[in-house]
């Protein structure tokens, strides 16, 4: 089949003015008490769940206890992928933030199971990637635990997940937002 | 060439146009929403900070204990009643200045009146 030049060019130029505003991120800055931390790019269509800091009471043993602001991203139409951010106060190392993941990870997933363990840098910053399965309510899931070093005695604790079944193509998206992570100091 | 070209650009850019009205109708926020999200509420749900039994393999001193001592009781307001508030003086004002009391003089039948035919 013979396509003409001539017939091709104006439904390449319809595309390009409908597909430039498809690229392009949006970027977010994790505060702790009006200082900025860390920044990183929210993947189009993606949806940001913030919160702040705060104290929950475990109604059992009425212990209030300090959380820090969880930044939670994810598909806006899908949960098959999720990526959350923590930088708790009070944890001033890697090796303090490796702690801190080893509080958090058995409510995450259950029956966790550590397949490696990398040191490597994050934004040019010092970082361990804590790779692994689970599952989570009946679903296996991947999940990648890094803990970054910050300036100034703080670390950035990022959480990335990604359910059985969900779309490979997210593994993009959750590297892309890793790629942005900077630090802001 | 020149109009066929212009015919065919106007027709691929108004069907890409018409496709992203079409897409329009469909919205965002169709699907799971952010009802449920369980990864975000784990994250919260540390123990960090939290000196629960519960096995972790880390050797780290336990978070102290808070003072188990009753916080003092609350200081009772001072029993003394306000002094009784200032009564108005009892002195009546001076009275209204009253009214002169000349009475305007008797009216006085017109002493031009012509008198009744006897």
């Amino acid at each position: 089949m013979h396509i003409r030049l001539a017939a091709v060019l104006p439904t390449c130029a319809a595309l390009l003015l409908g597909g430039t505003q498809a690229v392009g991120d949006t970027p977010i800055t994790y505060t702790d008490q009006g200082r900025a931390l860390f920044s990183f790019a929210v993947p189009d269509f993606w949806a940001v769940r913030t919160g702040g800091p705060r104290e929950i009471e475990d109604t059992e043993l009425g212990d209030p206890r300090a959380v820090a602001r969880v930044i939670g991203v994810r598909p806006v139409t899908d949960d098959g992928a999720w990526m959350g951010f923590v930088s708790p106060a009070g944890v001033a190392s890697i090796d303090g933030g490796l702690r801190y993941l080893q509080d958090i990870d058995k409510f995450l997933v259950k029956d966790p199971d550590v397949s490696e363990t990398v040191t490597t840098q994050i934004g040019g910053l010092p970082a361990r990637v804590i790779r692994g399965t689970g599952t989570r309510e009946g679903r296996g899931v991947n999940f990648t635990a890094t803990v970054v070093d910050l300036p100034r005695d703080r670390v950035a604790v990022i959480i990335a997940v990604l359910r059985d079944g969900a779309d490979p193509a997210y593994v993009d998206d959750l590297n892309a937002v890793f790629a942005s992570f900077r630090s802001a100091q | 060439m020149t109009h066929k070209l212009l015919k065919r650009s106007i027709l691929a850019l108004g069907l890409g146009a018409a496709s992203f009205t079409l897409s329009a109708c469909d919205g965002v926020t169709v699907g799971v929403g952010y009802g449920y999200d369980p990864f975000y509420d784990s994250m919260l749900w540390n123990d960090y900070y939290h000196d629960v039994d519960i096995d972790i393999d880390v050797d780290r001193p336990g978070r102290p204990r808070p003072p188990v001592a009753k916080p003092p009781a609350r200081p009772k307001p001072p029993v003394a009643k306000p002094p009784a508030r200032p009564r108005p003086p009892v002195a009546k004002p001076p009275a209204r200045p009253r009214p002169p009391v000349a009475r305007p003089p008797a009216a006085r039948p017109p002493i031009h009146r012509p008198a009744p035919r006897r």
